[in-house]
């Protein structure tokens, strides 16, 4: 149900665009943060109803969120356990298998300019091979070198931080009714429902997005990882489960993840190019099916903002804070918006700011009864 | 063996929730529930707790003092109904959302206790067994409601 409680409009979009980007600047020099609170916040809409059952036996609510939160690092850690020895391996071979895939994904970009060069002869007259050729090979030195590397280096520099990740997860799920009763115990009457309703419209806009990601990198995996099978993908699963995990990442993160997907197929079929035209049909045929049924099905509307300022706001998200900024942009965007429109919806309304003004008045009245000015 | 998790003595504010006629079915672990969910506000002699016309977000229950229920800005001439303390109101905001039919306004310093429509259909979802229990109270006081409106209507002289 559309609620008259959200104020839109022009100008609560461009309050919330401003907002939103403020606050991906922020996010953008604390990553070491936010990505542990992104993990727990994910953490908390899956565990929740686990500390509701949990209540419904008996169990007081602090005991609770620390017996979930604490079984799920329990759990984490027992899995990790007996994978750190094969982990440990995987990272001596892992440069070898990434220059590999580099090697491949050049051998398929050096085929693929000699047959285009083969078809279209003012593609010869330009030198066409030679020159891309030449260019492709300082993108992929330069990749590996300094970008990949410092990917890699940033990556392992913050995963201490990801221990974060229960820590908030347990005070969220401790005190995440706490803090709303806490908020909307300091509100005025008269603005009681609003508050309430606009609690309950950024707890959905949350949950809706992060559950309906999980769903979807379910439902993306299960797709592509059938795609690949088919098509003869080298760890089809694991690949797909990386690619979909990539989706997260709006307009660049397909990209990314097909990229990785024709890699892998070009170095396992160097000969056989059908192989990598089938990896691409299969991405394209899974983003169709997302675009049309999954995100519908999943993601759907669970950011309610018209879809200028959406689209603005991936752009603006990509540009201020990069990778991070494209992930975190819209469920910031959808939550800041909420709370723009409800404080533009109470500003709007001189009903309310009429009940709470005499509402201070009656105050005023009483503490005063007995005092003589 | 969860004993010790257990909370050993019953709050006060579980005595008084359990007091009301829409908790009254609940046992004391689902009333645990019901506190975490429940707002109290407090509302002054004359102030407004809802207009008519108003989206509804959350039903209220009169802890102490008393609530006019009247025709919009009509509080001398307009009144409805008068709820007092253990009575609730503004339930069909729970139900269905619809705008308020009518204002309530506070007949002398009282304070309620809020349960909004989310918190009640986040219940339906994880607790189905609590939200039924209320949702039956609610129906035998809305039914309670009608049968007294009824007998109003047919005892006024044609």
């Amino acid at each position: 149900m559309n609620s008259t409680y959200l104020a839109g409009g022009p100008v609560v979009w461009l309050i919330t665009i401003v907002i939103t980007t403020l606050l991906l600047i922020a996010s953008a020099k604390a990553l070491w943060l936010v990505v542990p609170l992104l993990i727990a916040i994910i953490l908390y809409y899956m565990l929740f109803p686990v500390v509701r059952r949990l209540s419904l036996k008996g169990v007081a609510r602090e005991p609770a969120a620390a017996i979930v939160a604490g079984g799920v690092t329990v759990l984490v850690v027992l899995i990790l356990i007996p994978l750190l020895p094969w982990l440990a391996a995987q990272s001596v071979s892992g440069e070898e298998t990434l220059l590999r895939y580099l090697e491949g994904g050049r051998v398929l970009v050096d085929r693929t300019l000699g047959t285009l060069e083969a078809q279209f002869a003012f593609l010869r007259r330009l030198d066409f091979h030679a020159e891309m050729g030449r260019r492709a090979a300082e993108f992929g030195d330069t990749f590996v070198q300094s970008k990949l590397r410092e990917a890699l280096l940033a990556t392992a520099a913050s995963l201490p931080s990801l221990l974060l990740a229960p820590f908030f997860a347990f005070f969220f799920l401790r005190d995440g009714q706490l803090f709303t009763k806490l908020v909307t115990r300091g509100m005025p009457n008269a603005f009681f429902e609003r508050t309430i309703y606009m609690f309950e419209r950024v707890d959905a806009t949350a949950k809706s997005y992060f559950q309906g990601l999980l769903k979807l990198t379910g439902i993306d995996t299960f797709v592509l990882g059938i795609g690949f099978l088919i098509v003869g993908v080298p760890n089809a699963l694991a690949v797909a489960l990386v690619a979909a995990l990539l989706e997260w990442i709006p307009m660049v993160g397909s990209i990314a993840g097909c990229a990785i997907a024709v890699l892998v197929a070009a170095s396992a079929h160097q000969t056989d190019l059908w192989v990598v035209y089938g990896v691409v049909i299969v991405f394209v045929v899974n983003r169709l099916l997302d675009n049309f049924f999954f995100i519908p099905l999943t993601v759907g509307r669970s950011v309610r903002m018209h879809p200028l300022p959406t689209v603005l706001m991936i752009f603006i998200g990509g540009v201020v804070a990069g990778i991070p900024g494209l992930i975190l942009a819209l469920p910031l965007a959808g939550v800041v918006g909420t709370i723009v429109g409800t404080i533009a919806g109470i500003v709007r309304d001189p009903r309310l700011r009429a009940r709470n003004a005499y509402a201070k008045a009656l105050l005023a009245r009483r503490v005063n009864a007995d005092l003589e000015f | 063996m969860l004993g010790f998790l257990r909370k050993k003595s019953e709050h006060p504010r579980l005595a008084q929730l359990r007091q009301l006629g829409l908790f009254s079915t609940l046992r004391p672990r689902e009333l645990r529930v019901i506190e975490g969910l429940v707002h109290e506000r407090e509302y002054l002699e004359g102030e407004v707790i809802f207009d008519e016309g108003e989206e509804g977000q959350a039903l209220y229950v009169v802890l102490r003092g008393r609530v006019l229920i009247c025709r919009q800005g009509e509080p001398a001439t307009g009144r409805i109904a008068e709820i007092p303390a253990g009575a609730l109101f503004g339930e069909l905001a729970l139900l269905d959302g619809v705008p308020r039919t009518a204002q309530a306004r506070a007949l002398e310093n009282s304070v309620l206790a809020a349960m909004s429509r989310a918190d009640f259909n986040s219940l339906l979802e994880t607790h189905a067994a609590i939200a039924s229990k209320i949702a039956l109270q609610l129906a035998r006081d809305l039914g309670q409601k009608l049968i007294s409106k009824f007998l109003t209507l047919e005892s006024r002289p044609q």
